[in-house]
């Protein structure tokens, strides 16, 4: 157990404890949110998003030393067609179950075995997605994992 | 379970404090909060591939603290309830949806290379062109599917 792991875990706490007590691993939350009927999510959404683009561009601009993994260097995607192709899968899964990747995590950790149900459903989608690509594309697994750098 | 935590918390409470777990994140070890990324790890741990030690341990905490909440708030979804979907559908139906909806869900995070933390929190926060493209595509189809369920289930869903 190294310093980085446990500074992971610990943001994952304050995550998963701020998400949960949210009530964003619920269902009923964000299906309201998504039928247009509850603006709480967005707003916090729009405030999480507006707290930490600031910090992260003067940061930045800083050119700031981390404590842990050397000088800041923020990750960017440049547009690529698949963040459409795969936006509209991910927003389908979505809308059906109320859950993302976080509000899996997090109704498993409130108890729900349902929220099983949903983990192993995403982890045979991941799996699927990546036997797919390797096998249209034949590329092994090095130069799959770099076509998907920093996949979060 | 206890109730000595008042849920939910509000908006302006949990939206900055969120922002600053993305930040103190890239802060600390210059890592991009996102949650699929964990997911990716657990399937290549099964694969006998290298594996993101790290992303493991966050994936982990989260599960803790969303735990520490149904210990000191509540938890409505505690056991096989699962809100007005679950009262909808019976458990066998309601797992095979979820099941389903959930493959949905990782084979389209890991194609588009984030998901609602990696390119919704994240991605926006550092100004990432691709992350705004996708989270704008999965809000707009997700809002869409969802009043398409709303209209054929005649308002129950």
């Amino acid at each position: 157990m190294n310093r980085l792991n446990v500074v992971a875990a610990l943001f994952g706490v304050a995550f998963g404890f701020l998400f949960a007590a949210a009530g964003l691993n619920q269902y009923d939350v964000i299906h309201s949110m998504l039928l247009l009927e509850n603006f709480e999510p967005f707003l916090i959404m729009g405030s999480a998003m507006g707290t930490a683009l600031p910090l992260l561009w003067i940061l930045e601009r800083r050119g700031f030393q981390t404590p842990i993994g050397g000088p800041l260097a923020l990750t960017r995607w440049q547009f690529e067609r698949k963040h459409i192709q795969g936006g509209v899968v991910f927003g389908t899964g979505w809308a059906i179950t109320g859950a993302c990747p976080g509000t899996i995590s997090t109704t498993l950790g409130a108890g729900s075995l349902m929220g099983l149900v949903l983990m192993a459903g995403a982890l045979a989608g991941i799996y699927a997605h990546d036997a797919f690509v390797q096998r249209t594309t034949h590329l092994n697994y090095q130069e799959l994992s770099e076509s998907f750098t920093a996949a979060d | 379970m206890l109730d000595l935590l008042p849920v939910p918390m509000p908006w302006y409470i949990v939206g900055p404090l969120l922002g600053m777990v993305v930040a103190g994140l890239y802060a600390t070890i210059n890592k991009h909060f996102g949650i699929s990324g964990a997911y990716v790890q657990i399937v290549h741990l099964a694969q006998g591939l290298p594996v993101e030690a790290w992303r493991l341990w966050l994936l982990g905490g989260t599960v803790g603290g969303a735990a520490l909440v149904a210990i000191l708030g509540e938890s409505p979804q505690f056991g096989l309830g699962y809100g007005v979907l679950g009262e909808l559908l019976p458990a066998g139906a309601l797992a095979v949806v979820l099941f389903v909806g959930g493959l949905l869900i990782g084979f389209g995070a890991r194609w588009a290379g984030a998901c609602t933390s990696g390119h919704g929190l994240s991605g926006c926060a550092t100004r990432s062109p691709g992350s705004l493209v996708a989270v704008m595509t999965f809000m707009v189809t997700a809002v869409g599917v969802t009043l398409f369920m709303h209209l054929v289930t005649g308002g129950r869903l």
